[in-house]
Order: C-alpha cells, then structure tokens, then sequence
C-alpha cells in the first residue's frame, strides 16, 4: 500500500485544563498510528489569538504535524476529530512533489525569503507615480 | 510595455515583478502569515494581480494558501477594526 505525506494542523479547545492539551496530542497521534501513519514531526505552535472567534472562542491551541500515511488512513482519522469536542478545527493538506520540495529547504533552513530584495528599492517606487 | 519611443511616461514606467518568482519560491505556505498579511489590505481582502504584480502561477497559489489561513483564523475573513 503506497503512502502519501501529509500535512496536518488542528486547534484544541483553550478552554480545557494543561494536561488535556497533551492527552489530546497524544491521542490524535495515536489515531494516526493506529491506521498505519508514521509520525514525521509534530510542533505545538501552542496558545494564539484567532483572527475572528471560533465557537464563541477567541483563542486556541494549535498543533501543526507531518505524517505519511495510506490515503484511507485520512477519513477515518477526520471521521473521528470531527466527533470529538475538544477538537475545534482541522486542516490536512496532501504534499505534492511541489510542497514536497519546499519542505526539504524548509527543513534545511532555507527557503528564500520574498521580501529579501525588496527594501531596496522601495524608495525609488513612491517617486513614480 | 510601451512601444511608441517618444511616449512621455516612456522612462517612469516601472516594470513590475513577481516577488515569489523572484525569490525562487515553488510553494506558498499558508503558515507564512505575515508574507500574507503583505499581500492583503487592510480590510482583509487579497489584493489583485495588477496592484502587486504578481505572476499568475503565483496569485493561484496566492489565493488558496490565504483562503487556508482564513479557515484556521490565522487571517481574519473580514477586519473588524473599521466601524
């Protein structure tokens, strides 16, 4: 069975207790494991300020992951999140060769940055118009 | 993208560029935020390929890893702050 990789964020309810955040952790990861996932990395960005309120919340804690997995692997892990409570919201994202290859220089450290060369000639750009 | 040499705005013309295109970048990563943010108003809107000049390969790219930070609420949807 071919594995695709996988990219996974979520949000945790912020209303939950300390310990709770890892218990969720570590019960989605088990999840995934469960049906045949390798866990590649798992970052917890931790406690943010939403952009606009979710269920009446204006935090969350959020867990960003990357796993590879079967590709039936994903319904059944998103069937189970979207049962679960503390779970607010998830997002997966399948890699393609594309993001693939951003992932390696991310990984490396070095994914260019867009604004780099820009300060440069930021001055000369208010005189044109 | 003028032709006609003797066009007054011949030489204040400025050539815009795509920045992901010349950055080199092959993916636009919706976790980025604050790149994001650049290509945005301050209502929250994306802003169009003719103000900031970006490539069309890239606005795609653009548009879908801005509408991802939207559903994480990364980015707001609408800002509030005007009212």
């Amino acid at each position: 069975m071919s594995k695709n990789y996988y990219e996974f964020t979520y949000i945790i309810n912020p209303v939950l207790e300390e310990d709770m955040f890892k218990e969720t952790v570590d019960k989605v990861t088990k999840l995934i494991e469960d049906n045949d996932g390798e866990i590649d990395e798992v970052n917890e960005w931790g406690l943010r300020q939403f952009a606009y309120d979710i269920d009446k919340k204006g935090s969350g804690y959020y867990v960003n992951m990357y796993f590879r997995a079967p590709a039936e692997a994903i319904a059944s892990v998103e069937r189970q999140l979207r049962i679960d409570d503390n779970v607010l919201r998830f997002l997966t994202l399948k890699y393609d060769a594309k993001m693939l290859r951003h992932r390696e220089l991310q990984r490396k450290n070095e994914v260019p940055d867009v604004f780099a060369i820009e300060d440069e000639d930021e001055e000369n750009e208010e005189d044109d118009d | 993208m003028i032709k006609n040499p003797s066009h007054p705005k011949k030489n204040q013309r400025k050539v815009k560029q795509c920045k992901f295109t010349r950055a080199g970048l092959e993916y636009i990563d919706y976790k980025d935020v604050d790149t994001l943010q650049r290509f945005t108003n301050d209502q929250g809107k994306i802003l169009p390929r003719r103000v900031t000049g970006t490539s069309a390969k890239h606005q795609r790219q653009l548009t879908s890893a801005i509408k991802r930070a939207r559903f994480l609420a990364l980015m707001p949807y609408v800002a509030e702050n005007l009212r």
